[in-house]
């Protein structure tokens, strides 16, 4: 269905991007993003997420908001010890009332997954998920440095592949805010078609500087298995 | 010489960048390449720019002049559709 007036002077800007357009916001409109992990680029992540018209949020984070985890924009002192999914859903609904938003419940189906674990190993759980599921992901890792966004198209070299482990540094805030809007924009271009080639890439930024790199799958990954076979590299 | 038909009309008097183009470009974007739009604009800002922005997105502009009997201030441009601007890749 074509975009309505309110939709296209809401995305005016967006629909100018190349690669963008009707076409590729109606299949935003159309996705459903489960965003989950509870690290450092989540809130970030809701927030570009719902700008850019995913047409559905699902947000699944256990914690509860604490002081000193960054996320100022989105989460103030009000919101000390509430579900952190809760506060960061009312957030995404004030971002963009065209987008529905709501908590993560079992039985929902996702089209996508933004992974943004606050560990390595949560982070690689998750997006072994989303592997099996057959389901496009994007994984924002944060370390002390920047860190780094890996885009996983189905059927692609999996993040198990592509993950190199940081310099150990604690994460900050400020690399959530970077990392996490990336991964939103990496994910928004797949889902809406629009990602340059190669499309299973990893983007590590360190101290504000880009480097782009296309996956690769590892020898003996499981990723090589049955539910890669036949679809793109 | 064949009469110029377009296939489709866009009227953007009523509104302002960056929406005039956004209207414009999706205009297009629903037609088929070689097929003209012909759009509706005020004079000004949407004059320069809608033109201007279409031939930067690959059509082209076979007519812009001045179109009084839709009132005080109008031009209308006829736009022929070139290949879909949504294919290009990001720069």
């Amino acid at each position: 269905m074509a975009l309505s007036e309110v939709e296209i002077g809401r995305y005016a800007r967006q629909l100018l991007l190349p690669g963008m357009g009707e076409a590729a916001q109606v299949l935003l409109r159309g996705a459903r993003v489960r965003i989950s992990g509870g690290g450092l680029a989540m809130a970030p992540a809701v927030y570009y997420l719902a700008a850019a018209g995913v047409g559905t949020i699902w947000i699944d984070d256990p914690d509860e908001v604490k002081a000193g985890a960054g996320a100022g924009f989105a989460l103030g002192p009000a919101d000390l010890g509430r579900q952190r999914a809760a506060a960061l859903v009312e957030f995404a609904r004030g971002v963009n009332g065209l987008v529905a938003v709501d908590l993560f419940r079992p039985g929902s189906r996702p089209t996508a997954l933004l992974v943004c674990g606050a560990t390595l190993d949560v982070s690689r759980a998750i997006a072994d998920e989303a592997r099996l599921l057959q389901l496009p992901h994007v994984v924002a890792d944060v370390d002390g440095q920047g860190g780094a966004a890996t885009s996983v198209p189905v059927g692609a070299p999996c993040y198990s592949c592509a993950v190199r482990p940081g310099l150990g540094a604690a994460a900050t805030a400020e690399g959530g805010a970077t990392v996490g809007a990336l991964a939103a924009l990496e994910l928004v271009l797949l889902i809406a078609g629009a990602s340059l080639e190669p499309r299973a890439r990893r983007i590590e930024v360190f101290r504000g500087t880009p480097l782009v790199r296309a996956t690769a799958r590892q020898p003996g990954c499981a990723c090589a298995g049955p539910a890669a076979a036949g679809l793109a590299p | 010489m064949n009469p110029i038909v377009p296939v489709a009309r866009l009227d953007i008097r009523s509104h302002a960048c960056p929406v005039t183009w956004v209207k414009a470009r999706i205009a297009l974007s629903r037609i088929a390449e070689g097929e003209v739009l012909e759009v509706l604009l005020q004079d000004g800002e949407p004059r320069e720019n809608v033109p201007r922005s279409a031939e930067e997105d690959g059509h082209r502009v076979l007519r812009l002049e001045p179109a009084p009997e839709e009132g005080a201030g109008t031009w209308r441009a006829w736009l022929l559709r070139g290949a879909s601007p949504e294919d290009r890749a990001w720069p």
